[in-house]
């Protein structure tokens, strides 16, 4: 209800403001062009987003304070913190980085605007910042009628800027006619109350333009000709503050429960530190004369101060939470908690995938990889329950043997319910993000992620086939005759290793081990078929099982054959090379058939 | 000129393409010394006195072993060829 009378109103009022002010009409021009430069520059950075910005990410986040670093230099850099959370939340949600390094991201990125400050009152507000903008626009607007990426993504950004420029100007221009017509200085309120007012309209203002930036340098053009007091500016930008943690919130009721988290830490360190800056509004006053002092900023010039003070109230909150930040992620853990993964009817849920790790190439990626792995565990759990083998006995260093003697149950699991929950649902998800996915992505992205589709199919047929082979695999490994028993004990014995070494090839980092865990599975794959080394041949011959038995024997042993095969080609695709940028070094020294045939001809 | 040509002209007088080349050599070259080190391990513990089932194993991934290796070199030598 608010929100459909909410557009109508601001609309009408701008309406009613430009009717009666041609200056008003000119400063909200300005914030306008303003806003659309910050949207230009954000879609420029975007086209760059893909690699660079990663690379950099993953090895700049381990430790809080790199976290920190990295927030303020992208910040600096974009002059967009909204970018910057946006790309957070797409990390979080693609699982490259945890929630204290994303808030760690969040923290700097609060920094980070304060560089926009000191533009404008530095630069923006000195020089004829229009006569900048002119030929950015030419140049940029030529630019982006280019077909390639990276030139369209320059012109972007370069369109940008000069938007940013000329909104400053307009801004700057229609204050100073204003100041000749009307003059709002006359509404400054001093005091306590002051403080709370101008709280609440810089609060409302970073509201209605979902940029506290904008807002800022709004008060900073304000504030250059005079038509606000310095103490009202600090109030409003304190509101600004406060502001954009609303238009934070609002934005993360779409998003998913990492985007709420980090809204939510966003939140609580703005609004906690508004609320200390405004108990101890004279101290930082005071702080702020001393430094504007050192650095020889003149008392009477507010629009340097006005920088120095949003600089100071930033780092101060962000020293005053950085000890608190584990406190903290582990407060919104528990508080925000993340919905159960399993629906009423306990069908298991994807973990990785979401809209927001869509924004880039990149962490959809990861994103379909990790929940690949998801789907492997799964499988593994359901391959494992099928074989009446415990996993965890599996994947410990307990002799095989003795892995066969310990049952999962007494009763045989039903594969089907078991799939039903743990991958059909998981699977169909995977294929259709891949498939949305893939929009975004290079001709090379797309070659690695239809690999990566493959290794989802193995993984699937891997379970399907154990379903077939699970009803005999009871029958005759209890059975009386011997021989049988021993052959489907063997095919037992065989997955079971091969579950276990592709667990070590999935968690070890030694290249050569994964290379050769992987060929040796793939040699005792041929090795071990007993229709192509003859065994069933000498166990039919000698009368050793019945017709019945034999049958049964072949297609299970092709069942076998088959799951094998499968999840060695899956762990080849997913775990044996850093699959993401690597040469196909590993594909090619990995042994060949022909290798394979030699191999087994020399045994 | 088009802009792609101008990047391939580019690419093509900075020697850009030889980049790729160069990172696949090094990471083959880098497998090679960990798979020979692996080699001579297992053939060492194949020297002592081990049981007929373990001897069997060591055998088989030493084969292995030395077919990656073999891999790993032809690959090196196709890329040295290259060069030429």
């Amino acid at each position: 209800m608010l929100k459909k009378i909410l557009l109508p109103t601001i609309l009408l009022l701008l309406a009613y403001g430009f009717w009666i002010s041609p200056n008003f009409k000119e400063i909200a021009a300005g914030v306008a062009i303003f806003l659309f430069g910050m949207l230009a520059l954000e879609e420029g950075f975007r086209a760059f987003s893909g690699g660079v910005l990663e690379k950099v990410l993953q090895k700049s986040t381990d430790k809080l304070y790199k976290s920190i670093g990295f927030g303020f230099a992208a910040t600096a850099i974009m002059q967009s913190s909204s970018l910057v959370s946006v790309l957070t939340i797409s990390f979080l949600g693609a699982g490259l980085i945890g929630l204290t390094q994303g808030v760690g991201i969040i923290l700097g990125a609060n920094i980070g605007t304060t560089t926009g400050a000191w533009l404008m009152a530095g630069f923006g507000l000195k020089v004829n910042i229009a006569a900048y903008a002119m030929p950015m626009l030419v140049f940029g607007v030529i630019l982006i009628f280019q077909k390639a990426k990276s030139l369209k993504g320059i012109g972007y950004v370069l369109a940008g800027l000069g938007f940013l420029f000329l909104g400053i100007h307009y801004m700057k221009e229609g204050f100073e006619a204003f100041k000749e017509t009307v003059d709002i200085s006359s509404f400054a309120v001093s005091g306590f109350k002051g403080l709370m007012i101008f709280i609440g309209v810089g609060l409302l203002a970073t509201i209605v333009m979902q940029s506290s930036h904008a807002t800022i340098v709004l008060i900073l053009a304000a504030l250059s000709v005079g038509q606000i007091s310095y103490e009202n500016a600090l109030a409003l930008t304190i509101g600004a503050n406060i502001g954009t943690t609303v238009t934070a919130v609002i934005g993360s009721l779409s998003s998913n429960i990492d985007g709420k988290r980090l809204a939510g830490a966003h939140f609580i360190f703005n609004v906690l530190t508004a609320f200390v800056a405004v108990v101890i509004i004279h101290q930082i006053m005071y702080a702020v004369d001393v430094i504007s002092d050192f650095f020889g900023i003149a008392p009477d010039n507010h629009t340097l101060k006005l920088a120095v003070f949003d600089s100071l109230f930033k780092v101060m909150g962000v020293l005053m939470f950085m000890p608190f930040v584990d406190k903290l992620v582990n407060f919104l853990n528990r508080t925000l908690k993340s919905k159960v993964s399993e629906d009423a009817s306990g069908i298991e849920s994807v973990r990785y995938l979401n809209d927001s790790v869509l924004e880039l190439p990149s962490t959809s990626m990861i994103a379909i990889v990790n929940e690949t792995k998801h789907l492997y565990e799964n499988s593994v759990e359901i391959i494992a329950h099928g074989l009446n083998i415990k996993r965890s006995n599996i994947f410990s260093s307990m002799p095989l043997e003795d892995v066969l003697k310990e049952n999962y149950s007494q009763d045989i699991v039903d594969i089907d319910a078991f799939y039903n929950k743990k991958i059909k649902g998981i699977y169909g998800k995977i294929i259709d993000f891949a498939a949305r996915a893939q929009s975004n992505m290079s001709p090379s992205d797309i070659e690695v992620l239809y690999k990566i589709k493959l290794a989802n199919r193995d993984l699937v047929e891997a379970v399907k086939d154990t379903k077939h082979l699970q009803k005999n695999l009871v029958k005759y490994t209890n059975s009386t005759n011997t021989h049988i028993q021993g052959e489907y004990e063997a095919i037992k014995m065989g997955l079971a290793e091969l579950l276990r070494d592709i667990n070590i090839v999935a968690n070890s980092k030694a290249v050569d081990e994964k290379l050769l865990l992987l060929s040796k599975a793939k040699v005792h794959l041929e090795k071990y078929d007993i229709i192509a080394n003859g065994t069933l041949d000498n166990l039919i011959r000698s009368a050793l099982i019945t017709n019945e038995m034999a049958t049964s024997l072949m297609n299970d042993s092709t069942y076998a054959y088959d799951i094998s095969s499968n999840l060695i080609s899956m762990a080849q695709s997913m775990f044996s090379a850093v699959r993401f940028g690597d040469d196909g070094v590993h594909d090619e020294i990995s042994l060949s058939e022909k290798d394979i045939r030699d191999i087994l001809n020399k045994g | 000129m088009g802009v792609k040509k101008f990047i391939k002209t580019v690419t093509k007088f900075l020697k850009l393409g030889e980049f790729k080349d160069e990172g696949k050599k090094k990471s083959v070259k880098e497998l090679l010394k960990k798979l020979n080190k692996r080699k001579r391990v297992i053939k060492k513990r194949l020297e002592s006195d081990l049981e007929k089932k373990e001897k069997k194993e060591l055998r088989e991934e030493f084969e292995i072993v030395s077919v990656e290796i073999k891999n790993g070199k032809a690959i090196l030598f196709k890329l040295y060829e290259k060069k030429k």
